[in-house]
């Protein structure tokens, strides 16, 4: 997808939306995410990351407010061509499922009629799972099943990544490979990703992000201008203490933790 | 899945067709000359051995399609009263004796049967917008106990003789097959086949899930509804074909699946031949076996079936096969 950098990739303006008819979940709701940018959308459970991210691929409906993509109301868009621009990947994921890594990595090219840029193999090779290709799902660890998900995800290759907690369950090994793995593809291939999280030392990693409450931005930018003491006891409901580090990077401390 | 397991596949599948059509109660030789066994092999055993093939191919097709977009293992054509509904709708014909349209009363009814209760089914399924699997599901189980309680009930009040009639109905009976309802059994079967087959891929997305299915370009509730339309053409004609016919569309689909992996594209119509073949050698032990004497073919195949499913309840773990 040839992009014009004076649009931006994901609009949302003004957008709303309900669960129940009587209780707005989200109301006039509005960002951006521009060409080539990786944020961390951080919140607590139930702050609204996940139905931000459904509501930006179209599974769910807004009740108010546009949401556009590369300038075009989503709505507008045939299935098939928004699969090409955008893909998303779930938080819950039926682990159980019976296919082989080759053949689940390969659905990522359903949307396409003649192969994109990236084929399953070469997918498989950026996610470090070539040698397993012919396993069975069911036969993976946890973070190598994350990991073939991925692959998926950016086979289809859409130039907008919207991830939901996919670092979830996993070990923090896995959790350091999965997004530095993400932040080279961004780099390299270009792509915009935004990734639903809710570890607040986590998202210290990420260039920018966006801190949410009732689906409501309570801050968005460089994680150390974000994420101060106030805002993360507006979004948490905890106390902490944000320390500089040596290494140039902030650390959370939580100062009224389980006793 | 290599081209070598699809050959030799369909010609094992070739080679039941065949066995079934030369042996039985009295064997045939297809190079014979004798009047009567050709009579015998054109007007009985032939389309006898073509309405057990497509019924069969009916339901392993239907079986492996309702588990994907049911995401559940042990789905097949009854478990969502398809055909209970249709059953229910032929035995009121056989009990009541009223055939107002001559011989294509008890097919029809039953057809119109897995009509009615596709679209009962499918409005206990639907919520706000949504095909849901899991409502489908038990809305099937929840209408098929009730088509068949009414269908018992019926045939205990009936007479002797259309209760015979009703019962061999309910297990399956192919010995009234002949070819005035093949060309319409093969219309619609092929019909859900051919859509089946069509949105093979459409049916792997569903199974990862319908929020990933959106993602990967379907539409999830215009790809389940038709694949539900396709299952609900193909155990519709199957049930008018022969009767219900229980286990094909559970078991035929696991079985298939060892052999070709879970991607649908083979499984389906893997599971077709499949079904069809088993179909046909459970029709020759029936009628075979205890000759001159029939067991109904519905019977041989949850013979079968029956002990095949509680293996499978035991080792769980043949369902990610």
């Amino acid at each position: 997808m040839s992009s014009r950098p004076d649009i931006p990739i994901l609009e949302l303006s003004g957008v709303g939306f309900s669960y129940d008819r009587n209780e707005p979940f989200l109301s006039n709701l509005s960002f951006s995410v521009q060409n080539g940018q990786f944020i961390g959308l951080l919140g607590a459970n139930g702050s609204g990351k996940s139905t931000i991210l459904k509501l930006a691929t179209g599974i769910l409906k807004p009740s108010t407010g546009r949401i556009h993509l590369w300038g075009k109301s989503l709505h507008e868009y045939r299935q098939k061509d928004k699969a090409k621009l955008i893909s998303y990947l779930p938080q819950f994921l039926d682990m159980q499922i019976p296919f082989t890594v080759s053949e689940l990595v390969s659905m990522g090219l359903y949307p396409y009629d003649i192969l994109p840029e990236m084929t399953a193999d070469e997918a498989l090779e950026l996610v470090g799972l070539r040698e397993k290709s012919g396993t069975p799902l069911t036969q993976l660890s946890g973070g190598e099943r994350r990991r073939a998900f991925i692959a998926m995800t950016l086979v289809q290759g859409a130039g907008l990544v919207l991830l939901d907690e996919p670092l979830v369950n996993l070990d923090i090994k896995f959790q350091i490979e999965i997004y530095r793995l993400l932040k080279d593809l961004q780099m390299k291939k270009n792509i915009s990703i935004l990734m639903a999280l809710h570890d607040i030392n986590f998202a210290m990693q990420f260039e920018t992000v966006m801190l949410i409450k009732h689906g409501t931005i309570l801050g968005s930018g460089k994680p150390e201008e974000v994420l101060t003491k106030d805002r993360i006891k507006d979004a948490f409901d905890v106390d902490v203490t944000v320390h500089k580090q040596d290494s140039g990077g902030m650390a959370i401390r939580y100062t009224n933790g389980p006793k | 899945m290599p081209k070598v397991k699809i050959t030799i596949l369909t010609l094992l599948c070739l080679g039941v067709l065949l066995l079934s059509l030369f042996l039985g109660p009295t064997s045939v030789s297809p190079f014979s000359a004798d009047p009567v066994e050709k009579e015998i092999l054109f007007s009985i055993r032939l389309p006898r051995v073509i309405v057990a093939f497509l019924i069969g191919i009916a339901l392993g097709a239907s079986g492996a399609v309702l588990q994907g977009i049911l995401r559940n293992p042990l789905a097949d054509p009854y478990v969502l009263g398809i055909s209970s509904g249709s059953a229910f709708a032929a035995a009121l014909v056989l009990v009541s004796g009223i055939y107002i349209l001559g011989k294509l009363t008890i097919p029809l009814s039953a057809f119109a049967g897995a009509c009615a209760a596709s679209v009962l089914v499918g409005i206990f399924g639907w919520k706000r917008g949504n095909l849901l699997p899991e409502r489908l599901l038990l809305a099937g189980i929840g209408l098929g106990f009730l088509f068949y309680s009414v269908m018992m009930l019926l045939v205990s009040l009936s007479t002797s003789e259309g209760m015979r009639r009703t019962v061999l109905w309910i297990f399956g009976d192919l010995s009234m097959a002949d070819w005035s309802l093949i060309p319409y059994g093969i219309v619609f079967i092929a019909s859900g086949l051919v859509i089946s087959l069509f949105r093979a891929k459409a049916l792997n997305a569903l199974i990862l899930g319908d929020e990933l299915a959106h993602s990967l370009g379907f539409s999830v509730q215009r790809e389940r509804l038709l694949l539900f339309i396709a299952v609900s053409l193909m155990t519709g004609a199957s049930v008018s074909l022969g009767g219900t016919i229980g286990f094909i569309g559970l078991i035929i689909p696991h079985v298939v699946r060892f052999f070709t992996g879970a991607n649908s594209r083979y499984v389906i119509p893997v599971s077709a031949l499949c079904g069809g073949a088993f179909l046909c050698i459970s029709d020759l032990i029936g009628r075979t076996l205890l000759a001159p004497m029939e067991i109904p073919a519905g019977i041989i195949t949850a013979l079968i079936g029956s002990p095949y499913f509680l293996y499978l309840l035991r080792r769980r773990d043949v369902f990610q096969a």
